[in-house]
């Protein structure tokens, strides 16, 4: 079983999740034919989903303690984020309606996504004045583990519904030039607002990852 | 008055904000927490500011508002349920609950907004405490005193963790019953988990508790379980095993102790040194210590003097002779083998050389001023040159070249003195060819009483043996004080004229005298006294004669005079006995009745020891 023992580090967390995710089966040598079972595949995702959302989680409290206190942030930061114009599941019945290729695809999507947003809040953390570390590590952390998540992913959507292939959909993110406005009020807000949406969508994907290995793998009996 | 009433209305006033604001911090409503159990409902609490009783109940409101599809429902909607959760909740059932959407709820009372709070269900999530623990024993250890059970639950039923909906994570708290702390144990995800090493005669309570993986909030505790653990009454063991630390270490010293008296009384000397190895001392091979110690100073320099590389601090009479330099520019000079010979010689070029002593100041220390002849001749200061030895000549003047029937033209004896030989021993010539001169002996004598008249306190340091100190260029001898020059103070007496005669040129007692002068005083003397003095003179008495004095005596060669070599102590005296001219050394007129032999070479210095055997 494998257990993630309560992240707090930067440090720990790359161990942890690099050692969660070494300990399971790779393809050797990336061979062609290379057929990982699709329970280690999902396996390894979830474990990088959950990494994610941990990371993610300890990104946001870093800054909300750093730069959003006594700022109010909370009540304006209902913002709506660029993945809500995909149509998720919103909870368990609509989650568990869903065909499961559908949400595989969702999970795509959202991930896909998400891949801009964070090349780019790395650039701007790093600019950041007195860049905390904490904070920079771990996006540079999340965008590495975002693209490998996208990669199995995809190799679990080649297992499971090989064949067809969808078009590369995601929503598109605009929120750059909101994070690099000289008005410094406005532009920690953005920083939170984007810090907010990514620990609400790790989550919501972490989430459709274990229920979706529950149903595929586990046939709904975890 | 006015102002105490007013500030006794203010004060009332005061106190009754405060009075209700300590009940419910404000008098307000207030959401106190909003909690999902299992990401599928959620609820949320507030407190009632109002006094119970005081007020209309139910005019508490709750609103709540939740974004759909980017777009904010412009309408605030009541809560649809006050009851399921309890007084003063609002329950959103699953239809209501949308996950990883924003809500915003308020709180009103008549009308107006009292509280508000926005958040998203994902999280506010904290699961219900887990149901059905139970234990089962795993296992008993040896000892019969500690035992490990396994501890089993269920998970919250409302929780959909089957399905994965929600991934729990379980915290396991024990204690001993009369314990107060609670005892942690690292979150684990499955529903069973091992305990270890629980004492048997003790009972334990354990409980647990849900969170959902990656929250930081926990649910509420479980029900508590009592472990009550079977007693064992087969062992009466004890109740721990302790080594008998106090047997070891007694018996350890025991035999330590055994062990060292054994070594160090035992008869065994292999042994004894192994353990307790000799510490070296120092020792010099050959010499006894004990010499060391008898203070037998000859027989060590002996024996050191074997080393290689030895330099023999003592003087070593066998090494005058060859130790003496002439420190003279005439080549002829230095032409010569030794210096014994150079002493012995006839050569009255020599000896007028020598004789002829410069009168330049060279600096060196004089041996024959009286104040430093009577102290220590130490190293360093004393002896260094002849210019103050010369001075006295100086004095003299030309009267000493006089004697030589020569005035000063070379004075190379005297600047060249101390350089040339590092040895202080005086080499008294070999025995030569001693020609009787009879001036000489007057001189001697004479010299010698002049010497006790004009410094009888020195005479009186004068030993029997005198040290030579150092041999000045012009052939004088540089003797250190020390003892007493006995046979010269009877002969002070006698000539009294010639004490004031002499005396203003014997400034030192072992020194050096012109001939001219000792004539003078010698010429006063009658004959028979000098006679009388003559064996006395050539006792080893400590009459140091000057270099001039000795080549008016005897055509010395160039005595190895050199400026006494301060830095070689001197512990040996020698005598220097003028014993023939012109070749004689003005020996001490004091000295102990000498054959009157030659015994010494003309103007030669002999050493004490050669003195010694010659003596009877």
């Amino acid at each position: 079983m494998i257990t993630f023992d309560n992240l707090s580090g930067i440090d720990h967390l790359t161990v942890a999740g690099a050692l969660s995710v070494a300990s399971l089966p790779i393809c050797p040598g990336g061979a062609v034919n290379c057929q990982v079972s699709l329970r280690d595949l999902f396996d390894r995702a979830v474990i990088l989903s959950h990494y994610i959302h941990n990371l993610s989680s300890e990104m946001f409290n870093e800054f909300d303690k750093r730069y959003a206190q006594g700022r109010g942030f909370i009540t304006k930061a209902i913002n709506s984020c660029h993945t809500s114009s995909l149509s998720t599941p919103e909870d368990k019945e609509q989650a568990q309606q869903i065909h499961h290729e559908d949400l595989l695809n969702l999970v795509l999507r959202v991930l896909r996504s998400w891949n801009d947003p964070l090349y780019h809040l790395v650039a701007e953390v790093r600019g950041m004045q007195e860049a905390p570390d904490a904070i920079l590590s771990r996006a540079i952390e999340i965008e590495e583990q975002n693209k490998r998540l996208l990669e199995g992913m995809e190799k679990i959507v080649g297992q499971v519904h090989p064949g067809i292939r969808e078009n590369e959909v995601y929503s598109v993110w605009s929120g750059l030039p909101s994070l690099q406005m000289a008005d410094e009020d406005s532009r920690l807000f953005a920083f939170y607002n984007l810090l907010h949406c990514l620990r609400r969508d790790s989550h919501k994907i972490d989430n459709y990852l274990k229920l979706l290995k529950c149903r595929i793998i586990y046939d709904s009996n975890c | 008055m006015d102002l105490w009433q007013l500030l006794l209305t203010l004060a009332l006033a005061g106190s009754n904000d405060a009075f209700s604001g300590s009940e419910d911090s404000s008098g307000k409503p207030k959401f106190t927490k909003c909690r999902s159990p299992e990401l599928e409902t959620f609820s949320c609490h507030w407190t009632d500011g109002v006094h119970h009783g005081l007020k209309h109940p139910g005019s508490v409101q709750l609103f709540y508002i939740r974004r759909s599809t980017q777009e904010w429902t412009q309408e605030w909607k009541e809560c649809p349920d006050y009851v399921s959760a309890g007084e003063n909740s609002c329950y959103f059932n699953s239809s209501y609950t949308s996950i990883w959407i924003p809500y915003c709820i308020k709180l009103t009372s008549n009308g107006g907004t009292v509280d508000q709070k926005c958040f998203s269900v994902e999280e506010i999530v904290q699961p219900d405490p887990p149901i059905g623990l139970n234990w089962t024993l795993l296992n008993i250890s040896l000892t019969g005193i500690h035992a490990d059970i396994q501890v089993r639950w269920e998970p919250p039923p409302n929780a959909d963790v089957q399905k994965g909906w929600i991934v729990l994570e379980y915290e396991l708290q024990y204690k001993e019953v009369n314990e107060t702390q609670w005892k942690m144990m690292d979150p684990v995800l499955s529903t069973s988990v091992p305990v270890y090493s629980l004492r048997l005669d003790k009972e334990y309570e354990v409980r647990v508790r849900s969170r959902q993986r990656n929250s930081e909030k926990y649910g509420e505790f479980s029900e508590v379980l009592y472990v009550t653990l079977p007693q064992t009454s087969l062992f009466a063991c004890e109740e721990d095993f302790q080594l008998p630390w106090f047997l070891i270490i007694i018996f350890g010293l025991f035999g330590l102790m055994v062990m060292l008296f054994v070594f160090v009384f035992s008869k065994q000397q292999r042994i004894k040194m192994l353990i307790l190895p000799p510490v070296p001392v120092p020792k010099i091979k050959g010499i006894d210590p004990d010499l060391l110690k008898e203070g037998k100073l000859e027989e060590v320099n002996t024996i050191l003097a074997i080393h290689d590389n030895y330099k023999p601090e003592f003087y070593n009479d066998d090494s005058w002779v060859e130790f003496i330099e002439l420190d003279i520019d005439d080549p002829d000079e230095k032409a010569e083998g030794s210096d014994t010979d150079r002493l012995l010689s006839n050569d009255h070029q020599k000896s007028l050389n020598i004789l002829g002593a410069k009168d330049d100041d060279s600096g060196r220390t004089s041996c024959y001023e009286p104040d430093i002849l009577e102290t220590d001749f130490n190293a360093s200061d004393v002896c260094d040159g002849t210019s103050e030895v010369a001075q006295p000549q100086r004095l003299k003047g030309e009267a000493d070249l006089v004697c030589l029937d020569q005035k000063n033209q070379n004075n190379s004896l005297y600047p060249d003195a101390s350089p040339a030989t590092q040895q202080p021993s005086v080499v008294l010539a070999e025995e030569s060819k001693p020609r009787p001169c009879l001036v000489v002996g007057t001189e001697s004598t004479h010299q010698a009483a002049h010497t006790q008249l004009s410094n009888p306190s020195s005479l009186a340091n004068i030993d029997f043996y005198a040290q030579v100190s150092d041999i000045t260029p012009a052939g004088s001898v540089v003797l250190s004080p020390g003892q007493k020059n006995k046979a010269g103070i009877s002969q002070c007496d006698v000539h009294p004229e010639l004490v004031s005669l002499c005396q203003a040129n014997f400034i030192m007692d072992n020194a050096y005298f012109c001939e001219a002068d000792a004539k003078k005083c010698i010429a006063v003397v009658p004959h028979v006294e000098i006679e009388s003095h003559v064996e006395p003179s050539f006792n080893q008495e400590d009459i140091y004669i000057t270099a001039e004095s000795l080549t008016t005596t005897a055509g010395r060669s160039g005595t190895a005079e050199r400026a006494p070599d301060a830095e070689l102590p001197v512990p040996d005296y020698t005598s220097i006995h003028i014993v023939q001219c012109p070749q004689g050394l003005i020996l001490n007129a004091t000295a102990l009745p000498l054959p009157d032999k030659e015994f010494l070479s003309s103007c030669g210095y002999v050493s004490t020891d050669q003195l010694n055997k010659l003596m009877p």
